[in-house]
């Protein structure tokens, strides 16, 4: 059963909050700091946002399927070490293979042995920020030169993070709304007795969504890991609840079935909009998760779900 | 007359078979902290110490008493990592004198906000039905936000005098803090075998729908849950500031994932309607022992961080293998 009326929202879960927060922040933003419309300022937020726009991506296909991943963090952190330590022609591929590791250990605990998603991905967030500490105990090294010029470049008056974004939003689309696998994704979410039952493999799309949340992770990592052009063995321990909070901002239900992609963007437009316009407006950065967890406890108290569950 | 005798033949083993199956069901944390104290005995015998044991036994206490609250949640189908934001709340309203009020208006002032956080939480879970994990999420961005902006101002200082005695004081070869634990652990795990609300417990958790149908007050329950597990992680945070003397804001930063760890390891499940009060327990002294005998190895943080994982894994997936067993 999803969680909440999907006749009133339907499978997107876009609803009031999703949509009139960012919309609400832009409004707030561009009346009160006069700097917000500037190009510099927007370069600025794109900027932020991407790395965690690309795990927030990840993070939504998962929590189609009723999962969560809060290794997502640590993966990032992992790809970082691997690309200042691994030879420069071989550290892309490393981290892939890796980040593909861990969503293969996450998704066989959960889809064979039954494990919460929460439990499992929190042994392998942690096992996994030891493997990163292990390998560099603090940030330092070289990131490939390619890495940062495909994060650091601009193409035709673009930054290099607009395509990141665009790039990172149509492969997720296509894979949700154009891909037969995207189908079964948004079925195992709402039922996944009803789509065994009606014949669809629910362990394989389960497992290759915790690959592919993985894989965001790593991907992120890249773009990171050439924006700084060094690696970082704590560069991603952010991200794991950041990518939940961005998720959950954009309407998308933890119990599976009800999320959209415009979702996920614009959760993630909202966090960024509430650090950028704290910046602009003076207010005090420690104060940004404040704000972050009051918003994201007045969006769940928009959203009221049927289940009862973690 | 023969079939009694084959009767009476085929009783021992069947006997057997059921202290057999009753040993195989205890919680991995049991047999986990025997095969680490024979390891231990074998690997590093200096550890077996009593003086060593009581230490790590200290060293477990704030965790052991985290533990009792999220192993109560759980059972429930909910679950509580808002321990940290508690934890940095507490050391930093007892320890900055930001607040100038005398130490026990301070523990009191810190059991009120226990009190305050536990009711919030249930509220968003219990009446909006909302994620029990994005809402301890969110209490962690709040607290810890609040606390941080606040130690721009005045940073966190001495411990009270009281609590530093209770963290750092024994009695006999005893120390307090393992006092405290026993008689948070005793009276709870009692209560939760005899009375009624520890029936509601374990109908919700087994079946949370069936459990509303039938008129289980789910409501209550999870206030009552989230409320005494909030109380529990202060006074987990109280034994740590007492313990370490000081107040920081990493204080108890690690006690919402290590208590998760521990209440898989002592054998409660999501959902299950299982699980007692003892296993976790036990769990908690296990995870100390072992970060314990993993810096005996000379091993470092890291090394630390990677066997926590693998155990957390290896115990949760053991436990679903074990239960698949039993469905079959």
């Amino acid at each position: 059963m999803s969680a909440v009326s999907v006749r009133r929202l339907g499978r997107t879960g876009l609803g009031l909050v999703s949509l009139g927060l960012p919309l609400a922040m832009f409004v707030l933003l561009s009346a009160r700091a006069p700097d917000f419309f500037g190009l510099q300022n927007i370069a600025n937020v794109n900027s932020q946002i991407t790395a965690l726009l690309i795990v927030a991506l990840g993070q939504l296909v998962v929590a189609l399927i009723g999962g969560i991943d809060i290794s997502v963090g640590s993966v990032v952190s992992l790809t970082s070490v691997l690309l200042v330590l691994v030879d420069p022609a071989l550290a892309v591929p490393a981290a892939l293979g890796a980040a593909c590791a861990i969503g293969l250990a996450n998704g066989i605990g959960v889809a064979f042995f039954n494990v919460h998603p929460l439990i499992m991905t929190l042994a392998t967030m942690t096992f996994v920020q030891g493997l990163a500490l292990l390998f560099v105990s603090s940030a330092g090294g070289t990131a490939p030169a390619a890495v940062v010029m495909l994060a650091r470049a601009s193409f035709g008056g673009f930054p290099a993070a607009f395509f990141w974004c665009v790039l990172a939003i149509g492969v997720v689309s296509i894979i949700l709304y154009k891909s037969r696998f995207g189908l079964r994704v948004f079925a195992i979410g709402a039922n996944a007795q009803s789509a065994a039952l009606s014949g669809a493999g629910v362990s394989g799309p389960r497992i290759a969504c915790y690959i592919l949340c993985s894989l965001a992770g790593a991907v992120a990592g890249i773009y990171l890991t050439g924006r700084i052009a060094t690696g970082d063995p704590t560069l991603g321990q952010a991200f794991g609840l950041d990518s939940v909070t961005a998720i959950a901002l954009g309407g998308v239900q933890l119990s599976g079935g009800v999320g959209s992609v415009a979702g996920a963007v614009l959760g993630t437009i909202t966090l960024g909009l509430i650090a950028n316009g704290m910046n602009l407006l003076g207010v005090s950065p420690f104060f940004h998760a404040v704000v972050t967890g009051c918003l994201l406890l007045g969006a769940i108290s928009l959203q009221r779900r049927k289940v009862i569950g973690v | 007359m023969t079939g009694a005798i084959v009767k009476e033949s085929a009783a021992s083993p069947h006997w057997l078979k059921m202290v057999g199956a009753r040993l195989a069901n205890l919680p991995i944390s049991y047999i986990g902290t025997a095969a680490l104290l024979v390891g231990a005995g074998l690997a590093r015998p200096a550890l077996l110490q009593p003086f060593l044991l009581l230490l790590i036994l200290r060293q477990a206490a704030p965790l052991g008493i985290a533990v009792i609250g999220q192993s109560l949640c759980i059972r429930l189908l909910s679950l509580d990592l808002s321990f940290g934001g508690v934890a940095m709340a507490v050391s930093y309203v007892l320890t900055s004198g930001y607040l100038p009020f005398s130490e026990p208006v301070l523990i009191a002032l810190c059991l009120l906000l226990g009190l305050a956080v536990g009711a919030i939480n249930a509220f968003f879970i219990a009446h909006l039905r909302a994620s029990s994990v994005i809402v301890t999420l969110a209490m962690v961005l709040i607290l810890g936000g609040v606390v941080t902006a606040f130690s721009q101002l005045r940073s966190p200082g001495e411990s009270p005098e009281l609590l530093r005695y209770i963290g750092q004081a024994r009695i006999g070869i005893l120390p307090v803090t393992v006092l405290v634990w026993a008689a948070a652990l005793i009276p709870m795990a009692l209560f939760l075998r005899l009375s009624v609300f520890g029936r509601y417990v374990d109908a919700i958790g087994a079946n949370p729908r069936a459990a509303w149908a039938s008129g289980i007050p789910y409501i209550r329950a999870i206030y009552a849950a989230h409320i005494l597990s909030s109380l529990f992680a202060v006074l987990s945070a109280f034994l740590l500031v007492g313990f370490v003397g000081f107040g920081s804001l990493s204080i108890g930063a690690d006690l919402a994932l290590n208590s998760l760890a521990a209440v898989i390891l002592g054998g409660v499940t999501f959902g299950s309607g299982k699980g007692g009060m003892l296993g976790p327990a036990a769990a908690a002294f296990m995870l100390m022992f072992s970060f314990n005998l993993l810096t005996s190895f000379g091993l470092g943080e890291p090394g630390k961080e990677m066997a926590q994982g693998a155990i957390i894994a290896l115990a949760a997936i053991a436990y679903s293998a074990r239960s698949a067993r039993q469905w079959a």
